[in-house]
């Protein structure tokens, strides 16, 4: 037996669609404690039929904010995820990468943005 | 009241025109409103749902609303695609089955939307796309349908309609809500109380940014969806109190709208014809991720 501790997503958001944020949750606080105590886990995406990047940004983006990338690389494992549902969690996770590393900067650049009047 | 709405394609003139009724009708309490069809040559089907925002507002107010003077072939579209039964109008069998059907959904019936998109979209007079299309269109559908969800505020729920055009080989889907608009969200995040309606869309769809308030990563939905509608050569449209947004092909660009839109909607329109695989070519593993 694998000494990694395996999420089943599907059965922890209890169907096959992982499309909100509350969901994402579920499975964040399901990973949390495991890496605080140095776990490796397996994130298992097998019967998912739909993911999207907010269900993604919840449940894995923002292990980020608590870990390092050396530790989430040494101890997180995905699987079950397609092709293009890998590529989705690759845009999900550098954005988290970003964001934890300046995670007010996005938002500066705007403040001087206006233009015409309106109501 | 009677508010004359003119001709509605899913295009500038079309969502102004909508805009229009909105600030014609603003603050009508307890009255009878009237739209009126009689000098609109041409409404396409899926604008139903931006039309909803303003019929929505109305009945919040207790205002009585009611559509007058639909030709015969608007009236006969309308019905099959299920929109005049907000108007105690009974349906028609749509035998082309060329419309996904209007439908109100609360903020959080994701799931609901998902059995409509199943049941309402494949299969039919639609044509059979790629898989690879199906589920990127999908997943985009539901990145909108979850960004109004958590952004809107809309008390009336999320509209939703669709219509192919089957000359063309093009499907336009649109979502739209009655809430407080992206540029209020974005004002309020930012503290830039003057960002215009067209600036804020821009904030929204750089990746990164997102209102999503508790420390968490994200913006990254409207994103993704413009590199699929890139990727699709379709066409993405995004309207929200002044602003109305589009991408295609060509370009985009962001024009003020004359009135104001009470709400967003956003309008994606996708080459059904398209055979992208939408894979990477080299499949990134579990190690190439973290």
């Amino acid at each position: 037996m694998s000494d990694r501790v395996s999420i089943r997503v599907a059965d922890l958001v209890g169907g096959s669609l992982c499309i909100s944020a509350e969901d994402g949750q579920k499975v964040f606080e399901k990973v949390l404690p495991l890496l605080k105590k140095s776990k490796p886990i397996n994130i298992s995406f097998d019967h998912v039929d739909m993911v999207i990047s907010l269900f993604l940004n919840v449940a894995i983006g923002q292990l980020y904010g608590s870990f390092s990338e050396d530790e989430v690389r040494a101890l997180v494992r995905v699987e079950g995820l397609s092709g293009d549902d890998m590529e989705l969690l690759k845009h999900v996770v550098d954005n988290a990468k970003k964001y934890y590393s300046n995670p007010k900067g996005y938002d500066a650049a705007w403040q001087e943005e206006e233009e015409e009047d309106e109501q | 009241m009677k508010l004359n709405i003119g001709t509605v394609r899913s295009d500038y003139a079309g969502f102004n025109s909508i805009a229009r009724i909105a600030e014609q009708s603003h603050g009508a309490f307890s009255d009878s409103v009237e739209v009126d069809f009689s000098s609109c040559n041409f409404f396409e089907a899926n604008m139903a749902a931006p039309l909803y925002v303003v019929v929505a507002r109305l009945r919040d107010e207790l205002n009585d609303v009611s559509l007058i003077n639909l030709k015969s072939d608007l009236d006969t579209i309308l019905r099959k695609n299920h929109f005049l039964t907000k108007f105690q109008k009974t349906t028609l069998i749509d035998a082309n089955q060329t419309t996904v059907p209007f439908k109100v959904f609360r903020l959080q019936a994701g799931e609901q939307f998902f059995e409509y998109l199943e049941s309402c979209m494949y299969g039919k007079g639609i044509p059979v796309m790629s898989a690879a299309l199906t589920k990127r269109f999908q997943q985009s559908l539901f990145e909108i349908f979850q960004n109004a969800a958590i952004h809107s505020r809309s008390v009336s729920g999320i509209f939703t309609c669709g219509q192919f055009f089957p000359r063309k080989h093009r499907l336009d889907f649109t979502i739209a809500d009655a809430g407080v608009g992206i540029r209020d969200n974005i004002r309020q995040y930012t503290g830039n109380t003057k960002m215009s309606s067209c600036a804020a869309i821009k904030w929204a769809l750089t990746e990164g940014n997102t209102t999503k308030t508790g420390n968490q990563p994200g913006g990254l939905g409207l994103k993704l969806l413009k590199d699929f509608i890139r990727m699709n050569k379709g066409k993405l449209q995004i309207v929200s109190r002044f602003g109305c947004y589009e991408f295609s092909a060509i370009g985009d660009n962001c024009k003020k709208l004359d009135h104001d839109f009470p709400g967003t909607c956003v309008n994606i329109e996708i080459n059904t014809q398209d055979t992208n695989s939408y894979y990477l070519k080299s499949e990134p593993s579990s190690n190439d991720i973290f």
